[in-house]
């Protein structure tokens, strides 16, 4: 049913479309363009044009690579939530909270009330998809996620401060659809923290993707699924992704449970590891998954963004995923 | 019935002026090999005075180190005990926090104590009194994996933690701990295995001398366990009020044998409190409370805060601490 939307949408996809979760490494030169750039040591312009670079760069490598569906890799973002919250009015920035070790960072705080500040993301869509004729996916963060990592001294409760952020995401969308996004991916990676509150993050999405025309992807990288599967299927979008590369879950038995309608993006690299997988343990992966859905609804994709690698590493990885869609593309070309 | 300040255990490590962050810029000096573990102790043990000063200006009548020596609040106790290697990063509940995860890869046992050095190394330095917290031999179970055949399971995993630390308890009863707080934040979300964690807190209630026992729950909803752990051999039991609308009431109306930690400040939100949305509360259920001392504390450690808003929220339970003697 999706890939019929997709064609509605005039996007051809072969089978197994390959994608990524968004972010990549980004290269040397930025990194510390990014420094000199928080020492105002370079100005804004300076610190863009390199950020135009190093985006060009993985629209490149991801078509080398042979991707299906691209990304602009998120080189001009630093934290996925801080991101938004220092474009939106509403926010502020608190002191520094530890995440763990000896990392710190500014968890954004909701002082009034969140708006929509105008485009954030449509420039450097348009830019990325100037640059390639594949389709690049809108990226932006869903509201529960972005409710659940900042402080809240506005909204009476979390359910209203994620209504409201969900209200001036759809801006966003509104104008990536309007700018031409035909896949647009919304990041919640907190969906499943709370089981209890995912009644009002459904409600958000519906907010954020009602009555839009787009193919919508939704991506939650951990959590307790077991606890919250049949309620996800209640999400208004078209594809799921999740992490499944060093998933303990028992997805067949909780498919058996509640039949899976949407199409799943199955992550089947490990972006926490060093390791390279090889197109063998990729291609077990995918069995896994071609064991409970039918072939048409499967995406492939790394399990999260691959921004913690090395740009080798996440080449390599993605080099060894093409090679086992690849491989099972030809198989299925063949029965 | 007497209501004692008390900070809950964890505190900011840093703020954001330069002489705040010493602390890390020593941790990245010591992993670079430019300062020894000895030079970065000493950084450690400074700034445990600062905070604790800072615990008692707020005014606090028990104060926490902090847990500023801990990386985290599972590897800080399970990476000190043998048959246990410490793996990768896991988040801790929902929080933005990362702990350390343990695997249980042998028999687990103790090997000598763990917090009593950093709760004699407080205190010397306190003007108050310093409340020890120790990881709940269950929630340790929770955040285990289990890769020995040496445990079936977790049930059995927990009694092997518990053994060990009855052993802590006991050495920090007999170092002069008075007040020593056992965590267990992860019963919330499993309520069936309350009887798993009763039996194992008998066990350490027989190992705490005349130190008295404070059992703290949070990260979740405890009504719906509330007269579970009334019947836990505890002396104080403590909630996180910021999960439940009801619990207030359901003090009032049941009444409590035991004293209460009333974890009524938001250690996870920045948002301050207003007097009049805490005073009421314990107007209703404080009468109804029959062990004495209580405790009006933070709803969970503060670490999750940044440092200003965490001083902040300790004044905070002063100011409501003050308006409650005032009425009377």
């Amino acid at each position: 049913m999706s890939r019929a939307k997709l064609k509605g949408l005039g996007i051809d996809l072969p089978i197994f479309p390959t994608s990524t979760v968004g972010s990549f490494p980004k290269p040397d030169y930025l990194v510390e363009a990014r420094a000199k750039f928080a020492k105002a040591k370079i100005d804004r312009k300076e610190l863009e044009e390199l950020e135009r670079r190093a985006t060009a760069f993985w629209i490149t490598t991801q078509e080398e690579i042979g991707l299906d569906v691209l990304v602009d890799g998120e080189m001009y973002r630093g934290d996925m939530v801080a991101y938004f919250s220092e474009l939106m009015p509403g926010f502020e920035q608190s002191g520094l909270v530890r995440s763990y070790g000896n990392r710190y960072y500014h968890k954004p705080i909701i002082v009034g009330e969140v708006q929509w500040p105008g485009p954030m993301t449509i420039g450097w869509w348009r830019y990325a998809q100037g640059l390639t004729r594949r389709p690049v996916k809108g990226m932006l963060t869903g509201p529960y996620t972005v409710m659940d990592w900042s402080f809240n001294e506005y909204y009476p409760d979390r359910r209203s401060a994620c209504l409201a952020l969900a209200r001036a995401i759809r801006r966003e969308v509104e104008v990536l659809v309007e700018a031409g996004a035909k896949i647009i991916q919304i990041d919640e990676p907190a969906l499943s923290v709370r089981p209890e509150e995912l009644p009002f993050a459904i409600d958000a999405m519906h907010l954020v993707t009602d009555g839009l025309p787009a193919y919508f992807i939704i991506h939650a990288c951990y959590g307790a699924f077991d606890a919250i599967y049949s309620q996800m299927l209640k999400l208004p979008v078209d594809n799921l992704d999740l992490a499944i590369s060093h998933s303990t879950l028992n997805l067949m038995e909780m498919f058996r449970r509640d039949p899976f309608t949407k199409d799943l993006s199955l992550g089947v690299l490990d972006v926490h590891s060093h390791q390279v997988e090889t197109p063998e343990t990729v291609r077990t992966r995918i069995e896994k998954g071609l064991k409970l859905l039918p072939k048409e609804s499967i995406w492939i994709d790394p399990d999260c963004g691959l921004k913690t690698r090395t740009i080798e590493e996440a080449r390599g990885k993605l080099v060894n995923m093409l090679a086992a869609v690849k491989a099972l593309r030809a198989e299925s070309a063949g029965n | 019935m007497e209501l004692l300040l008390a900070n809950h255990g964890s505190y900011p490590r840093i703020g954001d002026s330069p002489g705040q962050q010493r602390l890390r810029r020593g941790y990245a000096q010591h992993e670079r090999g430019e300062i020894t573990s000895k030079e970065f102790e000493a950084i450690q043990t400074s700034l445990i005075q600062e905070i604790v000063q800072e615990q008692a200006e707020a005014g606090l009548d028990l104060v926490t180190d902090g847990q500023i020596r801990w990386y985290d609040p599972i590897s800080h106790f399970a990476g000190r005990l043998d048959g246990i290697k410490i793996n990768g990063l896991l988040r801790f509940f929902d929080t933005n926090c990362y702990i350390r995860q343990p695997v249980v890869v042998d028999q687990v046992a103790w090997k000598g104590p763990i917090l009593v050095e950093e709760y004699r190394s407080a205190q010397a330095v306190s003007p108050k009194p310093v409340k020890v917290v120790v990881t709940g031999p269950y929630t340790l179970g929770q955040f285990s994996i289990l890769e020995s055949s040496r445990y079936r399971d977790l049930p059995e995993l927990v009694v092997a933690y518990t053994e060990a630390l009855m052993k802590e308890v006991e050495a920090l009863a007999a170092a002069g701990a008075t007040l020593i707080q056992i965590d267990e934040p992860s019963v919330l979300q499993h309520p069936r295995d309350a009887g798993l964690v009763k039996v194992a807190l008998t066990r350490i209630a027989s190992r705490k001398g005349r130190a008295r026992l404070l059992l703290a729950t949070y990260f979740g909803d405890a009504a719906p366990l509330y007269e579970t752990l009334q019947a836990f051999p505890v002396d104080a039991l403590g909630f996180d009020f910021t999960y439940s609308r009801v619990l207030g009431d359901l003090i009032a109306r049941l009444g409590s044998d035991k004293a209460v930690a009333f974890g009524l400040v938001d250690g996870r939100n920045t948002r301050m409190e207003r007097t009049e949305e805490i005073l009421p509360i314990l107007h209703r259920a404080l009468p109804k409370v029959k062990g004495s001392p209580s405790y009006l504390t933070p709803s969970c450690g503060l670490e999750y805060l940044p440092r200003d808003k965490a001083q902040l929220k300790l004044k905070k339970m002063a100011a409501v601490a003050a308006e409650l003697v005032g009425r009377g």
